[in-house]
Order: C-alpha cells, then sequence, then structure tokens
C-alpha cells in the first residue's frame, strides 16, 4: 500500500517539484515515441510520393467502370490495353479491385474501405474504454478493450487476404505485373510496416486487457496504462489515414 | 519545493461520451466524403486531386489528435513540442517536391 499512496500526486511531480506538461512521465514519453514513429512513417509516404513522383501519371482508365464484370485475366488484360506501362504509375482503382467472396466484378477502394472502418470503429472502443478508466468502471473498460483487440485482429486479417491476393496476382519485391518495379515493394514496405504497428498494438492491448482483468490496474488506482496504449493505438489509426490517402485514393 | 502541483487528470467536457460519438460520426462522414470524390474523380489524374485527399486527410488527423489522442485538452507547452517538430516534415516534403519534379523532367523530357 506504501506505493499506491504515494501514486496520484506524486507520480506527475518532476524534479523541481513541478509538472511542466501536466502529464506524467510515462505519457510524455508515449508522446515523443509518437513523434519520433510520425518522422518514421511521413519518410516513407514522402519517399513514396518521391518516386511516384518521377514517374509519368497513370494513364486515365476508360474501359473498366465500377462494378462491371472482369475475366480471371484482368491483369493480362489491362496489359494488353496499354493501361500498365513500365514507364507509368498504375492507377490504383486497376490493382486493389478485389473483395473476398466476390470474384469477377471490379470493385475499387470497396475492401479497403472497409478495413478503414474497422479501423475507425477499433479507434473509438479505444477512447471509450479511456473513458470507462476514468470512473474506475473496470467491467467497462474490459469490453471496450476487448472490442479493441478484435477490431485489430479483424483489420490485419483484412490485410493478410489483400497480401495474399496481391502476391497471387504475381507482385513481389522485385517486381510486378502492373508497371514500375517500385510500386509493388513500396506497397509492402509500407503498409508491412504500418501491419507490423497494428500487430504490435494488438499485442500491447490483449496484455492490458489481461491486466485490467485481473484487477491490477483497480488496485494502482487509475488506468493510465489503457491511456497510454491508447494513444499508441490511435497513432496507428492516424497513420492508416496517410496509408490509405497515399496508396489507395491517390 | 514542498509544493505539490495537483494534476487536473481529465480537463475534457464531462460529456466526454458525447464528444467521442461526435468525433466518430465526423470522421466517418470525411471518409465516406473520400470515397465519394474518389469514385467521382476516379479516371482523373491530377496534382489538384492528389492535395484534395491530402487535406482531407489532415483534417481526419487535426480529429483523431484532437480529441482521441486527448491533445486539445493537455497544456499547451505538450501540445506544441509535439506540433512543432512536424514542420521539418512539411520541409521535407517541399524538398522532395521540387526534387521529384526534376526528376520526373530529367527521366521524361528529351
Amino acid at each position: 500500500m506504501a506505493t499506491n499512496t504515494l501514486s496520484t500526486e506524486k507520480k506527475f511531480t518532476w524534479g523541481g517539484g513541478k509538472s511542466p506538461f501536466n502529464v506524467s512521465y510515462g505519457k510524455l514519453m508515449m508522446w515523443i515515441f509518437l513523434l519520433s514513429d510520425a518522422f518514421t512513417f511521413s519518410s516513407l509516404l514522402i519517399a513514396y510520393g518521391f518516386i511516384r513522383y518521377s514517374f509519368q501519371s497513370p494513364i486515365p482508365n476508360t474501359i473498366v467502370k465500377p462494378l462491371s464484370e472482369v475475366g480471371h485475366n484482368f491483369v493480362e488484360q489491362m496489359n494488353e490495353a496499354g493501361l500498365f506501362l513500365q514507364d507509368h504509375w498504375p492507377s490504383p482503382e486497376l490493382v486493389f479491385n478485389h473483395f473476398p467472396f466476390i470474384h469477377g466484378i471490379h470493385l475499387p477502394l470497396f475492401f479497403v474501405s472497409l478495413m478503414t472502418f474497422i479501423l475507425i470503429f477499433s479507434s473509438v472502443t479505444m477512447v471509450l474504454a479511456v473513458e470507462a478508466g476514468h470512473r474506475m468502471a473496470k467491467n467497462e473498460v474490459a469490453k471496450y478493450m476487448l472490442l479493441t483487440i478484435i477490431g485489430g485482429a479483424m483489420f490485419l486479417g483484412c490485410q493478410a487476404w489483400e497480401w495474399t491476393t496481391f502476391i497471387g496476382e504475381g507482385a513481389r519485391l522485385y517486381g510486378n505485373p502492373y508497371g514500375p518495379r517500385s510500386f509493388a515493394a513500396l506497397f509492402f514496405i509500407v503498409t508491412g510496416f504500418h501491419g507490423f504497428h497494428v500487430f504490435s498494438g494488438v499485442m500491447l492491448n490483449v496484455i492490458i486487457y489481461i491486466n485490467v482483468l485481473n484487477g491490477t490496474y483497480e488496485k494502482r488506482g487509475h488506468y493510465e496504462m489503457v491511456e497510454k496504449v491508447g494513444l499508441y493505438w490511435h497513432f496507428v489509426d492516424l497513420v492508416w489515414v496517410f496509408v490509405f490517402t497515399f496508396f489507395y485514393l491517390i | 519545493m514542498e509544493h505539490i502541483e495537483h494534476i487536473e487528470h481529465t480537463e475534457s467536457p464531462k460529456d466526454m461520451k458525447a464528444q467521442i460519438w461526435k468525433t466518430f460520426w465526423i470522421l466517418f462522414a470525411f471518409t465516406v466524403i473520400d470515397i465519394v470524390l474518389y469514385f467521382f474523380l476516379i479516371s482523373y489524374h491530377s496534382m489538384i486531386k492528389n492535395w484534395l485527399f491530402i487535406v482531407l486527410g489532415i483534417v481526419k488527423a487535426y480529429y483523431i489528435v484532437g480529441v482521441f489522442m486527448h491533445m486539445k485538452f493537455e497544456r499547451k507547452t505538450l501540445m506544441y513540442s509535439i506540433i512543432i517538430p512536424m514542420v521539418f516534415v512539411i520541409f521535407f516534403v517541399t524538398l522532395m517536391i521540387i526534387e521529384g519534379d526534376y526528376t520526373n523532367i530529367l527521366r521524361w523530357f528529351k
């Protein structure tokens, strides 16, 4: 109990007797880490922008309309139609047009929109867990943490499916059937790096969830760990907003 | 230095739950706008379209960082120490736009 009495007031106090940022050490360090991680992701996305910009823009597609029927050899057809060329960046709508269990229909952006909504929703459940933590409502925190973990796992499943489809069509780190080599390489590196962040986030969420169930934070007197891991989780959502913008929308 | 600053744990509004759901609907709406614009401009490629989507992304980022990550309700010192270093990103973007343009010209205009 000796450690507990000291917690809420002293925890936020620095050596000078004041906390300049009005947050605990751990939370401040999480922010600093996220700032450095934001630089990493910015560098990756800027590299993407630079490489894409140094190629010629995609050729406008006037052949395939969304929701129209397409054959199994879609990629070859597009190559023959001259929409995938080595000098031109491929139009994302012609590459990411698959949806699980629906074959033979051109569905650009549908699957990735679903992934985006899953991630936004898991972000909401995370922030609701943080809010419940402020009220010391253990059961509610546990419920929302579980929902967040499920959302994260669903997102990872979606990404695994997308990678499988992409690799199945012949996309590799060293080349792809859509055009410039760097197209698939950048896709794998950036979405892979983001996916690994999601994976780490899910693992952290699982640890925190177990701790919530064990009553660790109830004993500690505050649910600040949920807030810290929440910051990380929202950051992953934030990065996805830009990955979604650069890789799929533009 | 016996003065111990007592921290206000949450300076956030009392109806935090309502605010969270409001933010969710804003993010949802902006994503829907993204998708609608995407289909509207599907076979059109230009710099203006790219910037349009980037600006929409930044608007969503504002809501995620501000409300979900609680930045709006933190002390200004924390806010600025995280936001101001992002200037370096803008600097890097500017450099790479200039350099990418140059590479493009060297490569394709003969």
